[in-house]
């Protein structure tokens, strides 16, 4: 019951252990491949050009990049359109689930939620296709390995249960923000109540472990490509 | 499955550039090592191994997948060679789940893969313009090759070529004597053609201006028409300049093979000869990787250049040069002396999207366009998306000019000549134009093969010096 919190158990506490384990390892290891990365001496210029000259065109072209995928829709146009519904999705249910950060849901996030269910549907819409695609396009089977797979796999099953929580078992989310933030605050809290929760969490944390180590950090990573990064000169 | 049967370099060849003669014992570890060393010094190749997601935008984009249908040509699976042995030996992913994520052990069947499709690779970038990363396959097909030459199995024709360069000081091993004779013959046919005594002066002291082209233009067919159209452009201009017997190859074949330091040496040569000459302007001939070095990678690697005026800081290509001359109205030139000829421009890939040209951003791409639009009544552009920064390589570049891999560039021009029928079939198109040695001899070699022996490949300083009003 809400202001009468149970004690948290070894159970509880492993948990949140694990979760915070994971925030810090997803930070800390991203900022090191960043690290790396800018480390990394770039010794001859290769942008591919035309290219802009001048430092604010660049940020202009990375831009078109990440905002628009702007090669990906030169190459092909299912992938652009599926890619974009699941990434724009992805961030619209990330926002979402910034209510977690503080105790009380912030009223910015109030016109997020109207459309956090059109957000999911993106997301797990954009993911069936690239999913689809990967499996039924032999050149695009031809080059995956298992793991490509499991990113699209993990990443649906983590929206689904989402969605289930959504729609089917709802669970008191302010129980559910007091364990994430007690945990990354090592604070330890009780888990929250529900199967489906906890495997929302798990496949979460699992994402956070994976992030850094693997091709999710493309992320960050493009925005060290010389090819895009590179003015002409 | 295709296969690039490219001789290996001979020993002696190999070892005159500091390299091993053959495969070396240990050269699984010598191997990982160098990838290893170059993921270290190199950011883009970094990022390009790291970023991928396996999206597939590229695999339909490379002219040696679409001609070949090898799927191991597509571009993503060109890197996954390098890549699943780096994830293998250098991630954690790699080293701890292999099987998972595609990592692979260096074993003698990859690296015979690795030989086999680097050499399928001719380094064009047209991969990048389509990457959502802007992962650029000719950075690791050059590592790839980089790391074979290093355990002794270097490409027999780019070692040899740079080991012509480094003893005799061109491509083609031709020596000044030879060259020469060569430039008084062609001052000779230029006089009984036009009865104005033009002239190509080399190494000439009191010059202002050095042009540095590719080696190929002395005497190939159709460059040979290019370089008399340069000189018949310089002498209406009334500008003093020189050929250099030292510096006789714009070429610099050691960027296809990624070697930095050969690459460097290279580029020197044109240094040092500047200097020498004492020229105040360096112009650069229609060759498409040669601009590419000059444009980009001359000041990294031996420049500033600060003895060139300050008008022109840095290398120009003859096309600016003429184009700068023709805004000036310094040149004239009457398309109608090249009426009947129906033209189409092919853009090469590496001055299409490895440099600039001109200070606008795609001066590259605009003024070659414009000279002809200037010297030919009709020019008729082939799809847009094989032309311009998407242009389809002629199949024939990076280190692959060589007959051993004829099958592979028939292949590989498939898409240009695709294209190339398509404005034939609508416009009559009889001649091809392009500002790229490599370019000419390979569509000169493999358009007959695609049933397009009647286009005529044409240098575009052949039209234009056609065109110029010479007096």
């Amino acid at each position: 019951m809400r202001g009468c919190p149970s004690q948290p158990v070894v159970s509880d506490v492993l948990a949140g252990v694990l979760f915070a384990l994971a925030v810090y390892w997803a930070v800390g290891a991203t900022v090191y491949r960043m690290v790396v990365w800018a480390r990394t001496a770039s010794p001859l210029p290769i942008p591919i050009t035309p290219a802009p000259r001048t430092r604010l065109g660049v940020a202009g072209r990375l831009a078109l990049e990440v905002f628009a995928f702007r090669s990906l829709a030169r190459a092909n146009a299912t992938t652009w359109i599926a890619s974009l519904l699941f990434h724009y999705g992805l961030l619209l249910v990330m926002i979402m689930h910034l209510r977690f950060a503080v105790s009380e849901l912030p009223l910015a996030l109030l016109p997020f939620i109207r459309f956090s269910g059109w957000a999911l549907l993106a997301m797990i819409s954009g993911l069936v296709v690239l999913l689809l695609r990967r499996v039924l396009v032999d050149r695009v089977r031809y080059l995956s390995s298992p793991s490509d797979y499991l990113h699209l796999v993990l990443l649906m099953v983590t929206g689904l249960t989402g969605a289930l929580i959504k729609r089917v078992w709802p669970t008191d989310l302010f129980d559910v923000g007091m364990f994430l933030r007690g945990a990354v605050t090592l604070r330890w809290q009780p888990m929250p109540e529900g199967l489906v929760v906890l495997i929302h969490i798990g496949l979460a944390t699992l994402l956070l472990l994976i992030f850094p180590i693997s091709k999710l950090v493309h992320g960050v990573g493009i925005l060290f490509s010389p090819t895009l990064n590179q003015r002409e000169r | 499955m295709s296969s690039s049967h490219t001789a290996v370099a001979e020993p002696d060849v190999q070892r005159h550039l500091d390299l091993p003669g053959t495969l070396v014992e240990d050269w699984h570890d010598k191997a990982v090592k160098r990838l290893g060393e170059l993921v270290d010094s190199r950011r883009g190749l970094r990022v390009f191994l790291d970023t991928c997601t396996k999206c597939g935008a590229c695999t339909d984009k490379c002219h040696y997948f679409l001609g070949t249908a090898d799927p191991k040509n597509m571009p993503v699976a060109r890197q996954d060679l390098l890549r699943s042995v780096y994830r293998r030996y250098y991630t954690l992913a790699g080293r701890w789940f292999p099987w998972l994520v595609g990592a692979r052990n260096l074993d003698k069947a990859l690296l015979q893969d690795w030989y086999n499709y680097f050499y399928q690779c001719s380094e064009c970038r047209r991969c990048t313009v389509f990457c959502p990363k802007g992962i650029d396959t000719s950075e690791v097909t050059m590592a790839g090759r980089e790391i074979l030459a290093s355990i002794g199995l270097g490409q027999q024709y780019s070692q040899e070529i740079i080991t012509k360069v480094n003893r005799i000081g061109n491509n083609l091993g031709m020596k000044a004597p030879a060259l020469a004779n060569v430039l008084e013959n062609l001052e000779e046919d230029i006089l009984e053609d036009t009865g104005v005594a033009v002239k190509l002066p080399l190494d000439d002291p009191d010059a202002d201006m050095l042009v540095v082209t590719p080696s190929a233009d002395f005497f190939a067919e159709p460059h040979v028409d290019g370089l008399i159209g340069y000189a018949k452009v310089l002498h209406q201009a009334s500008i003093r300049w020189t050929f250099s017997s030292e510096a006789s190859e714009a070429a610099n074949f050691a960027l296809f093979t990624g070697q930095h330091d050969h690459m460097r040496d290279i580029a020197l040569r044109i240094r040092t000869a500047a200097v020498k000459l004492n020229v105040s302007r360096l112009v650069i001939g229609e060759c498409g990787h040669a601009w590419r070095v000059a444009y980009s990678f001359l000041d990294p690697l031996v420049g500033p250049m600060k003895f060139l005026e300050s008008a022109h800081p840095r290398a120009q290509h003859i096309c600016e040069l003429t184009h700068e001359l023709l805004e000036a109205g310094l040149i004239t030139l009457d398309a109608s002396r090249n009426a009947g000829k129906v033209v189409t421009y092919h853009d090469s890939c590496n001055v299409a999207r490895g440099a600039g040209m001109g200070n606008k951003e795609g001066g590259q791409l605009t003024i070659p366009r414009e000279l002809l639009a200037a010297s030919v009544p009709v020019v008729v552009e082939m799809s847009n998306d094989t032309t311009g920064q998407r242009t389809f390589c002629c199949g024939g570049g990076g280190g692959m000019l060589t007959d051993d891999l004829l099958d592979v560039r028939i292949k590989g021009a498939l898409p240009r000549a695709q294209a190339l029928r398509a404005v034939v079939q609508t416009d009559q198109v009889t001649h091809l134009v392009a500002i790229c040695a490599i370019c000419k001899t390979q569509l000169s070699a493999v358009l007959p093969h695609h049933d397009l022996s009647d286009v005529q490949v044409t240098s575009l300083h052949h039209l234009v010096g056609d065109a110029l009003v010479l007096t």
